[in-house]
């Protein structure tokens, strides 16, 4: 890992690689899941952005997991 | 209740509402408009056992109840409108005699079928609401196009182990539960997933109030977000979400 920086993920703080793209963090995190929903500081973010958005310094982070059963 | 074509409401119905009509967003106006209310529920499962119960309840006038299954032993720890007497009867003929029994001012339309792409337009007509019970993403997929196609709020709702979700779709006014939901590949259905029975209560109930506050003219409180429930943490949490601008299905480039 080279330069590291600091983020919340669902209120824990992480030690993540500068720049990390959320598609890089969601795989980090072992958080795939088609259905995954993810907010950046109170963002939402759509999925096709996933691979462009990068994270900086004390980012909030939310990712939530849909649930499909009745 | 929507046999009552005075406009006002009856002796036994002042008392059978009574808690209720004492709520200043109810009232007697109120309670005549859920009276005149049609709502589609999909899916009489522990979500459905739970909406379909509160509905009839609350004095909806109409709920037509859809289950193409029949009712199992492992459905009991949370299907609370089915009990063991039920084993292997149709889901619709269970709720039909509970919801009946439970209040025979509302009318109860149950319909055995499994919602699909060919039938579901048509099941909906007359709909002021749908309320997703069912235990799949295929068939919310097909709840979807429909209230997008009928222009019929829809609310969603799933559990899983602890954890249960809902939000609140309005064609033209949010996304679509497929701005949310955009992957393709998450059509298997989710047989026999895991759940603690009252997370089926907590979500079933939050659709409830949901659904309430709809018929009653009110603001969706789900509307452009996700609520989350987590049950071993015991927290809610929400998500804002937004409509989808590039949404083959709700945007401007709609598939519909």
């Amino acid at each position: 890992m080279g330069r590291t920086i600091h983020i919340t993920v669902n209120g824990m703080t992480e030690e993540v690689p500068e720049n990390a793209t959320l598609e890089f963090l969601i795989e980090h995190f072992r958080e795939a899941d088609p259905a995954l929903i993810v907010e950046l500081n109170g963002r939402y973010i759509y999925a096709r952005e996933y691979s462009t958005t990068r994270v900086a310094e004390n980012d909030r982070m939310e990712l939530i997991h849909p649930d499909f059963g009745g | 209740m929507s046999r009552n074509e005075r406009g006002s409401l009856t002796g036994e119905q002042e008392i059978r509402y009574r808690r209720q009509l004492a709520i200043p967003e109810i009232g007697e106006k109120g309670q005549i408009r859920l009276g005149r209310a049609t709502v589609m529920i999909v899916g009489l499962g522990g979500l459905g056992s739970v909406s379909s119960f509160y509905l009839a309840a609350a004095g909806v006038g109409s709920l037509r109840i859809v289950d193409h299954d029949t009712v199992s032993l492992d459905n009991l720890n949370r299907q609370l409108l089915h009990s063991t007497a039920d084993l292997d009867r149709p889901k619709t003929e269970s709720a039909t005699e509970k919801l009946r029994s439970l209040n025979p001012e509302c009318s109860v339309e149950p319909v055995r079928v499994r919602v699909a792409e060919d039938n579901g337009f048509n099941l909906a007509e007359g709909c002021d609401l749908l309320l997703d019970a069912t235990d799949n993403l295929a068939t919310r997929r097909v709840l979807n196009r429909i209230s997008l196609a009928r222009r019929i709020p829809l609310i969603y709702g799933g559990i899983n182990g602890w954890n249960g979700s809902a939000a609140t779709f309005v064609p033209g006014e949010t996304g679509c539960l497929s701005c949310l939901f955009p992957s393709r590949d998450l059509g298997a259905p989710a047989t026999g997933f895991p759940v603690v029975g009252p997370a089926a209560g907590v979500i079933g109930s939050i659709q409830s109030v949901e659904a309430i506050r709809i018929l009653l003219g009110m603001k969706p409180a789900l509307a452009n977000r996700l609520l989350k429930f987590q049950g071993k943490s015991m927290k809610f949490r929400t998500i804002h979400v937004e409509k989808d601008p590039a949404c083959p299905h709700c945007g401007p480039s709609r598939e519909e």
